[in-house]
């Protein structure tokens, strides 16, 4: 506070502090806000400092360790709260793409991911309109089926769907009596679209639930006296008018598919990216083939993280409202 | 309108069977339209969530040989799941059930090791993230590029998350081993060959990426307190303490509730971040034990985990929904 008298001031800088917390407690609060945000800043953002450190040390210089230096402070020796690169060597950002071909491993990724997204919201927003503007027997009992099917474990469903995909007969349960015999799937997007698509669906279903439920029916009632069909309505009035909503369901799809790993590392048997092996498959191959290769295996991790980045940092508002309204409904 | 009459005949005057199937959506009931436009989504959901799930059940109920799959034995599995019969087909030296009720035996058991890693990395997020929604309610400069920051991790692929946490707790490089190893949370050699260790490992990866989860939805409850009431706190003379236990608390309670019991849920089925820190005959969580004894050849051991598991969740997520009724959707 400004009104203290110079004369009453304690020595020292932190007693000083102390006297002016007491007379005014906001400035404890803004102390331990500011602290906390700090905390978070770096336990949140320390990973990737340490994968680009990691990136940037030759391999050589990896296994040595040392990356805490001490420094002199004061006259004591103490260790430098932070790890520091032991030299330096941007080349492993070149090397990540000569070993294996890192960049179709990400291209399998992103088309992965579009091809679910498109997918996604076709079906997504024939059940949000279903859902969202009409009423009919059985509509909160299949929503919450559907709800409940979003929360089942990957793992209950892999091992028949493996089977499918390798080219068995697709049987009756509980029967011998086979309806057809699939075609092999395994190591093509077939394998990891389908899945992905009945795994994220629910989420988009329920955020666009949301979204087509708040358009005004006059607005859906003037289409149709304009003379569009039913699904115009919804593909030309409905869903133009929900674009926030729609763009949502879009973000949260893909970076959900980006980031999956139980089917993308199960579906894709080889990891070459040939055999569309996404992500999961270019990265897993520098931990199992070059094993002592850290600064590739961390290069890697960067250039595979770069894209999320931006997509956060570009589509921050729609994540966090998707993620909100999505998850709060569920 | 114009670009019809200039063809010189009314839409509905056309044929074809475009035209025609469009007619006849148009004239469908309410009912059997939405039915109609729910298609895609059965058959989608269907195929790839239930047919599965019914042939899981139906494996599961033959008897499991070190050969194939042997005759109809009905709920056999299920009992030698529950009595050990079954743990000879994981893989590994895990077991379904914990052998004693140490550190050792919870984590070697596929059962406690996956409720164990749910229960304390779950805690753990809701109070980080009740912590970073706190921060995040806040007005201040520079507010958007902080969310940001304590969004990240939840977008970052899991294989790059288990990168990270494989790159720091590696004992021949990792510089926080050697530390911890200290402190005695971590074994100093063969770090993550160790059960307990690795487990440590795989939780504190969970929190790191998925409190911002918890952050965002604490968030959504806080901000849907009607700001007056803090007002009225401050004009009693209440300090942000008593603001925080006696308003901001009680009201996001039954968020946190539904967001905890659901995420407990989905923390359930882990198994990425462990195939790559670890190995699934380290830590054996419930998907894990399908994956392994599925490419092991034991088809019913699989099919009888991954049903367990199924019904687990199957059940929490059902009580969970009659108790919040409809106000779930």
């Amino acid at each position: 506070m400004a009104t203290i008298d110079d004369t009453d001031e304690p020595d020292g800088p932190l007693n000083r502090w102390v006297q002016r917390a007491i007379e005014d407690p906001e400035r404890v609060y803004r102390a331990l806000f500011y602290t906390a945000m700090i905390f978070f800043m770096v336990t949140t953002l320390f990973p990737f400092y340490w994968l680009l450190v990691l990136a940037v040390t030759p391999n050589s210089e990896i296994i040595g360790g040392g990356f805490i230096p001490e420094i002199e402070l004061f006259g004591a020796t103490v260790p430098f709260p932070l790890p520091v690169p032991q030299g330096f060597n941007p080349g492993a950002f070149v090397d990540v793409f000569r070993e294996i071909p890192f960049h179709l491993y990400m291209l399998n990724s992103f088309a992965l991911a579009v091809t679910t997204t498109i997918i996604v919201l076709v079906v997504a927003s024939l059940a949000g309109y279903v859902f969202g503007r009409l009423e009919f027997p059985g509509r909160a009992v299949l929503m919450l089926a559907i709800l409940a099917i979003s929360y089942f474990p990957p793992a209950a469903f892999v091992v028949p769907l493996y089977d499918i995909f390798a080219g068995n007969a697709v049987n009756i349960p509980f029967t011998d009596v086979a309806l057809f015999q699939s075609i092999e799937l395994l190591n093509t997007p077939g394998s990891m679209v389908l899945p992905f698509s009945a795994l994220f669906m629910p989420l988009s279903i329920f955020i666009l639930t949301t979204f087509y439920g708040q358009i005004p029916d006059g607005l859906e009632d003037a289409a149709r006296v304009e003379g569009t069909t039913r699904l115009g309505a919804l593909f030309r009035v409905i869903m133009p008018l929900s674009a926030p909503g729609v763009a949502t369901a879009a973000v949260l799809t893909f970076i959900s598919v980006y980031n999956e790993y139980f089917f993308s590392s199960i579906m894709a048997t080889s990891p070459q990216a040939g055999n569309w092996s996404p992500l999961v498959g270019g990265i897993l191959s520098y931990q199992t083939q070059y094993t002592t290769s850290f600064n590739l295996m961390a290069a890697a991790s960067v250039v595979g993280v770069l894209p999320m980045l931006i997509l956060v940092v570009v589509a921050q508002e729609r994540i966090v409202s998707g993620l909100t309204s999505g998850a709060l409904k569920e | 309108m114009s670009t019809e009459t200039a063809g010189g005949e009314r839409e509905s005057r056309r044929s074809g069977p475009l035209v025609r199937v469009t007619r006849w959506m148009e004239n469908l009931s309410d009912t059997t339209y939405a039915y109609l436009l729910l298609l895609p989504v059965f058959v989608l959901l269907g195929s790839i969530a239930i047919y599965p799930l019914l042939r899981t059940f139906e494996m599961s109920l033959f008897a499991q040989t070190f050969t194939g799959l042997g005759e109809f034995v009905g709920p056999g599995n299920y009992v030698d799941l529950f009595t050990g019969n079954m743990d000879r087909y994981l893989p590994g030296q895990p077991t379904f059930l914990p052998q004693s009720f140490g550190i050792q035996g919870l984590v070697t058991s596929a059962l406690t090791m996956t409720l164990l890693f749910a229960f304390v990395s779950v805690f753990f997020e809701t109070i980080i993230g009740m912590g970073q929604a706190l921060i995040l309610d806040q007005d201040f400069y520079g507010r958007r590029w902080i969310r940001a920051a304590i969004i990240i991790p939840w977008a970052v692929p899991v294989v790059i998350q288990g990168m990270m946490f494989y790159l720091m707790f590696q004992p021949s490089i990792g510089f926080l081993t050697p530390p911890l190893a200290d402190l005695g949370l971590l074994a100093p050699t063969n770090t993550l060959n160790d059960p307990a260790s690795a487990t440590f490992v795989i939780i504190v990866a969970d929190i790191w990426k998925t409190s911002a989860f918890m952050a965002l939805l604490i968030l959504a409850g806080l901000q849907s307190i009607d700001r007056g009431l803090y007002d009225v706190a401050k004009v009693a003379g209440a300090s942000k303490w008593q603001q925080f236990k006696h308003i901001t608390f009680p009201l996001i309670l039954p968020t946190i509730a539904v967001a905890v019991l659901f995420r407990s849920v989905a923390a359930m089925r882990v198994y990425g971040i462990i195939d790559i820190v670890s190995s699934c005959t380290v830590v054996p969580s419930l998907s894990c034990m399908v994956v392994e004894s599925f490419f092991s050849g034991f088809n019913a051991a699989a099919g009888t985990i991954a049903f367990t598991t199924a019904a687990i969740i199957g059940l929490v997520v059902m009580s969970l929904i009659l108790w919040q009724g409809e106000e779930a959707i």
